[in-house]
Order: C-alpha cells, then sequence, then structure tokens
C-alpha cells in the first residue's frame, strides 16, 4: 500500500489490489493471511474451518480497520482477532477435547532422549503428523507453540495475546516443546 | 505407521545386489531433521499454501460491506 505513495500514483492501484474493495487492504491480506491461516488450520484441525476461519477473520479486520490505532503491529492486532474467533468456534462446536493426561504428565514422564532433533523421512506427512501431535496438547500449548513458530513475533507480543508475562510464556514454552516432542514422536 | 509401510515398499524393489550402505543413503536422502518444535511448525507452516477462494471470497464480502470511514493518514497528508 506505501508502494502508490512511493511512486504518486495513488489512483492507480497496485495488481494485486485488484478486485478489492479498499485496495490498501490487499497488502495487509497478502502479507498476513498465511500465518493466519496456519494459525487457523492447526488450531481448528480443519481445512475448511479454516478457510471459513480465515475468511471471517479477515473480514472482522475489513470492517475494524478504522479501529486499528498501530499501538500494536498488524500481525499482533489479526492473532487476536484471529485466536479470540478460534476459541469461540470451539466453545461452541463442543469441541473441547477431554484430556486424558494433564500435559505437565506428558512431559515429565517422557524420556530424557525426547531433546533430540525432531525427525521426519517424508515432509509431505509432516502435516498429519504435526496436526496429530497438536491435538493431542492443550488449547493453551498447542496456541503458544503455533505463535512462537511465527518468526515476526516477540515473547512480549506473544504474552500479549495470551495474557500471560513474558517469564510465564518462556514456562510454558518449555514445557510445551517437551509435551510436543513426546506427542510428535508417538506419531512415526 | 504410515511411514513405516512408505519404507517397507520402497525397501522391495531393492535389487539384492544393492548394499544395506546404499539402502541407508537412499533413506538418508529423504530424512530431514529439525532441532526445535518451531523449527518444524515453521516449515509446515512454509508448506502449507493458502487456499485462493479466501481472497474470492474476501473480496465479495468486503464489496457489500460500507468501506471503513476513516481516511488513511496518507491520504489525509495529501489532502485527496
Amino acid at each position: 500500500m506505501n508502494e502508490s505513495v512511493a511512486g504518486q500514483n495513488v489512483e492507480t492501484p497496485p495488481p494485486a489490489a485488484a478486485g478489492w474493495a479498499v485496495p490498501e487492504f490487499a497488502g495487509i491480506y497478502e502479507e498476513h493471511s498465511r500465518p493466519i491461516y496456519y494459525l487457523t488450520l492447526r488450531f481448528l484441525a480443519d481445512p475448511q474451518k479454516a478457510e471459513d476461519a480465515t475468511h471471517d477473520v479477515f473480514l472482522k479486520a475489513f470492517r475494524r480497520l478504522d479501529q486499528f490505532r498501530g499501538e500494536a503491529s498488524v500481525r499482533t492486532w489479526l492473532y487476536r482477532i484471529a485466536i479470540n474467533h478460534c476459541q469461540n468456534l470451539c466453545s461452541s462446536w463442543h469441541h473441547r477435547h477431554v484430556q486424558t493426561m494433564a500435559d505437565d504428565a506428558l512431559w515429565a514422564g517422557a524420556a530424557a532422549g525426547t531433546d533430540s532433533p525432531l525427525r521426519v523421512l517424508e515432509t509431505k506427512e509432516l502435516g498429519q503428523r504435526i496436526q496429530q501431535a497438536l491435538d493431542a496438547l492443550s488449547d493453551e500449548y498447542r496456541l503458544l507453540l503455533l505463535l512462537v513458530a511465527d518468526e515476526e513475533l516477540s515473547y512480549e507480543e506473544i504474552g500479549a495475546l495470551m495474557d500471560q508475562s513474558c517469564d510465564a510464556v518462556r514456562g510454558k514454552l518449555h514445557r510445551a516443546r517437551k509435551a510436543f516432542a513426546v506427542q510428535f514422536a508417538k506419531t512415526a | 505407521m504410515k511411514q513405516e509401510s512408505k519404507l517397507s515398499q520402497k525397501q522391495e524393489p531393492l535389487a539384492e545386489t544393492q548394499t544395506q550402505a546404499e539402502a541407508t543413503q537412499n533413506q538418508a536422502q529423504t530424512a530431514r531433521e529439525f532441532a526445535t518444535s518451531e523449527e518444524l511448525l515453521r516449515a509446515d507452516a512454509a508448506q502449507t499454501p493458502v487456499p485462493p477462494e479466501i481472497e474470492q471470497r474476501l473480496k465479495k464480502s468486503s464489496a457489500q460491506i460500507q468501506p471503513p470511514p476513516a481516511r488513511p493518514w496518507w491520504k489525509n497528508l495529501l489532502g485527496r
């Protein structure tokens, strides 16, 4: 969206903006759609629901574009909308998983070898295995790992998104990694 | 489970004369290691495309909505 300003060609939107009601929104979608879609996909564990959720998240953002003050990054703002949306969907679908074991028990009882690298032979099966491993975790751990995987987010931003302190995020991340490694190993 | 069966399928056509070392090398070529769960998730995200239908739906949906009233700061700056 800044390109049109820098190029002093404000009247002609860039090609990527074609078809958008507000051309400036094209850049936002292009830059952030992948991480938002990925979060919804892995959080909801359903490609169709993830597609609907991503659409709804960006539509909400579009409606509230005038409310965005730039106090947080656009990415963080979109994540907040996405997280709220996914959590609402999960509670309304009776989608809550009954945890047969607490996350802490998952990693506490794990063998010491879980710190070893995660090994995969076929990357095309990676998605399925990751989904299975994430599904076995609590919503909190799943969300934490997905947010930490986004290199654009700082621990401060992740803490803000999860309503937790930085220290709490770091502590839980350690346990979430272990729990994930245990579950991922089971999918082999 | 699926990986095990795939490996078995790959190993079946190997000629008896092929050494175990060659078979191991073939397997190693497709193996990949990730140091952390984040690295693994990043790789997964990178190979997960966003369905193009979402953008098409969004364009239609946003067209039916009154555009946000606030003007971008740069439009105000340029007086447009």
